[in-house]
């Protein structure tokens, strides 16, 4: 395991070396690979996500005014990379919620807890947010991030994020109540 | 006094229906194949333009020449005076006794030079909104200080975004500019140009 700090990787790369972001790279990707797979859906667009937010941190790397806390300021680049991406799907594709009756059928099945399938129909709920509801909720309940950490890389206020937070679980409580109906 | 329950914190209910439901969120993801590859490959490509060294001679250094907003507004100030005198001279030619208005047309023109260094570029050129994004359009020439690329071009009042395209392939931006992004997620450099007129 590299043994370098994020400050030292971050400075060997603007002195010059390249192969020393590979380091940051490696340290950071799986970390946020979730928390993109889980706001945009599905992996190829949190993989296109990842990949723009780690290049966009390497183009402004002379800009990382702590470099000791890289991955803080990363996760924020990650954070807005996937409302880039997500507003840009939207755009294209109104309708991410499935059809409710569909979702209803989940109720008919007992798949055991954290099944790909079951997983799949979360996800599904989750979509269905408004991606401000369900980033906060992802960074709160999936991510496991303090509210303050919440409010550092989303610049929202922590009662707002609370307020969010309480709302999407409101509403995923909604759309997936059948699927827990004894 | 009794402190009140905070409205916004969870239930019991909801507390259980987390539980139910974050687990299966919680389960790692893998890259795609190639991942890592990918985005390596473009920072092997940047990163001798981007961070050649500190030790790197001036010339060397990446750093895009462009003038900044405020700077640039006062070239282009000055060239548009230039502009202005040419723009008299050719009303006065044509125009003389007919007393038409020659400041007209002076506003219309602003010579913008954008500048880049790329000691190892073999063609540079700039590419923009105000050349529909078109890539052999508007190509740099070598200028007297090795290693850089200029060009001066006129462009009319307003907002322009643009990058440098090296060797028909490499698109760089200024990093000490502002940078916006378009439409389909790509970083452009943007320079404004003044509408004021030079009389």
């Amino acid at each position: 395991m590299e043994a370098r700090s994020d400050a030292a990787l971050v400075a060997q790369v603007i002195a010059g070396d390249g192969e020393a972001f590979a380091h940051l790279l490696r340290r950071y990707r799986d970390a946020h690979l979730r928390f993109a797979t889980r706001m945009l859906g599905n992996r190829d667009d949190a993989d296109e996500a990842l990949q723009s937010a780690f290049l966009r941190a390497f183009r402004s790397l002379a800009k990382c005014v702590e470099p000791e806390r890289f991955g803080a300021w990363l996760y924020r680049i990650v954070v807005n990379e996937c409302r880039t991406l997500a507003a840009r799907r939207a755009h294209r594709e109104r309708s991410l919620v499935r059809d409710p009756a569909t979702l209803g059928t989940l109720a008919e099945r007992d798949d055991p807890v954290g099944s790909d399938a079951l997983r799949e129909e979360i996800q599904h709920a989750l979509d269905g947010l408004t991606p401000e509801h369900r980033e906060a909720f992802v960074l709160k309940h999936v991510e496991e991030l303090s509210y303050e950490e919440m409010a550092e890389v989303t610049g929202a206020g922590v009662s707002a994020l609370k307020m969010r937070v309480k709302r999407a679980c409101q509403q995923l409580q909604g759309l997936l109540e059948e699927a827990y109906h004894d | 006094m009794t402190d009140r329950p905070d409205p916004l914190s969870e239930t019991p209910g909801e507390r259980a229906f987390l539980e139910r439901i974050t687990p299966p969120l919680k389960a790692p993801e893998t890259h795609k194949a190639g991942f890592e590859d990918r985005v390596m490959e473009i920072v092997r490509a940047e990163a001798p333009l981007r961070y050649p060294g500190a030790r790197a001679p001036w010339w060397r250094r990446p750093r895009t020449l462009r003038l900044s907003p405020l700077a640039g507004l006062g070239l282009a100030a000055g060239f548009a005076g230039l502009v202005a005198l040419g723009t008299l001279a050719t009303a006065d030619r044509f125009g003389a006794g007919e007393g038409r208005p020659v400041a007209a047309t002076v506003d219309t023109v602003h010579l913008v030079r954008f500048a880049i260094s790329a000691p190892e570029a073999r063609t540079v050129a700039l590419v923009g909104d105000f050349n529909g994004w078109t890539k052999g359009g508007t190509e740099l020439s070598a200028s007297a200080v090795a290693g850089v690329w200029t060009i001066t071009l006129p462009l009319p009042p307003g907002r322009h975004q643009y990058a440098f395209l090296i060797d028909g392939e490499r698109w760089v931006i200024d990093p000490t500019a502002i940078i916006v992004r378009d439409d389909f997620g790509t970083e452009t450099s943007v320079v404004t140009v003044s509408g004021a007129r030079a009389t």
